[in-house]
């Protein structure tokens, strides 16, 4: 369980320190708050404190680069960086420069792609994709875990898969 | 390949890239089991602490005498306050019944005529 939490905050965060810490507070405050809970609520509650415990990290981060920016002078590539990533709707444009043939990648290049084009999506649509699919919530759990509707959930879920997709054959991986 | 087929076969993809470095999984190893540590503190007050009240009654006079004293104790103190309270408050009841009847401009000998008592009860028909 703590592993996959920790890729899911990684493809988040894209640092692994921040990654732990996220999965070890995740980890606490189910432990903490709901312990007593039946054991078929955990995964469900986990997921639902993991993400909001990512979400509290991009908030924590957003009001850090505001006080850096407020105390001294950026240029504006660092401004890119205070954006928030939940926010950030457009998937970038995967180049096919790097692309190689399926038969001569070895499985881990491959996964190291996947990972890559994960972290890449939009934070929402890898948030659904991933508890959906890789946590294997259903489409109501997921959405209660995402605070939005079961319909939100189904189209983030297509617009991911599809967007993984095309991603991958872009760089020459057939699935 | 539709979105079911796409997601599965990323799934199990992702399951084969879990193997993570050994420094990373001692470290989540080691947050798991401060987390579990915290759970063990904070449940057994409400579970464990019921159960073993429960079975510390049938442990015998040592642990029976202060498992039981000590609530009795509690209710009997409880009931003593309750009683005080209820005289008070009856006895509250009382002086004030007292002072109006004393601060009246009836006089006293007025409640002790009965046929005032009668002319009363039929004036309030």
């Amino acid at each position: 369980m703590e592993r996959r939490a920790y890729k899911q905050a990684l493809f988040a965060v894209r640092d692994s320190e921040n990654a732990l810490d996220i999965v070890q507070d995740a980890m606490l405050k189910l432990s903490e708050k709901y312990g007593t809970k039946p054991t078929a609520e955990l995964p469900m509650l986990f997921q639902r404190i993991l993400q909001n415990t990512i979400r509290d990290f991009y908030r924590r981060q957003k009001v850090r680069s505001l006080w850096v920016t407020l105390f001294s002078s950026l240029s504006a590539g660092r401004e890119d960086e205070e954006t928030d990533p939940l926010e950030t709707l457009a998937a970038e444009d995967p180049s096919g420069a790097g692309a190689l043939p399926a038969d001569r990648l070895e499985q881990s290049q491959v996964i190291e792609i996947i990972e890559k084009e994960l972290q890449r999506l939009p934070a929402r649509q890898r948030q659904a994709f991933l508890l959906r699919y890789w946590e294997e919530l259903d489409v109501a759990e997921t959405a209660a875990v995402m605070g939005c509707s079961e319909g939100s959930v189904k189209t983030h879920c297509s617009r991911a898969a599809h967007a993984l997709a095309a991603a991958l054959r872009a760089r020459g991986v057939e699935l | 390949m539709n979105e079911q087929q796409t997601a599965y076969r990323i799934r199990q993809l992702l399951n084969r890239g879990l193997d993570l470095d050994a420094g990373t999984l001692a470290r989540l190893e080691a947050a798991r089991e401060r987390a579990l540590s915290r759970q063990r503190v904070a449940a057994p007050s409400f579970v464990l602490g019921w159960a073993d009240n429960v079975i510390g009654r049938f442990g015998g006079p040592a642990s029976l005498i202060p498992r039981m004293l000590l609530p009795m104790a509690v209710l009997i103190l409880g009931l003593i306050a309750v009683n005080q309270w209820r005289d008070s408050q009856t006895a509250a009841e009382i002086e004030e019944i007292d002072a109006a009847v004393l601060t009246g401009d009836l006089p006293l000998d007025a409640y002790l005529d009965k046929g005032f008592d009668a002319w009363l009860k039929r004036s309030s028909h």
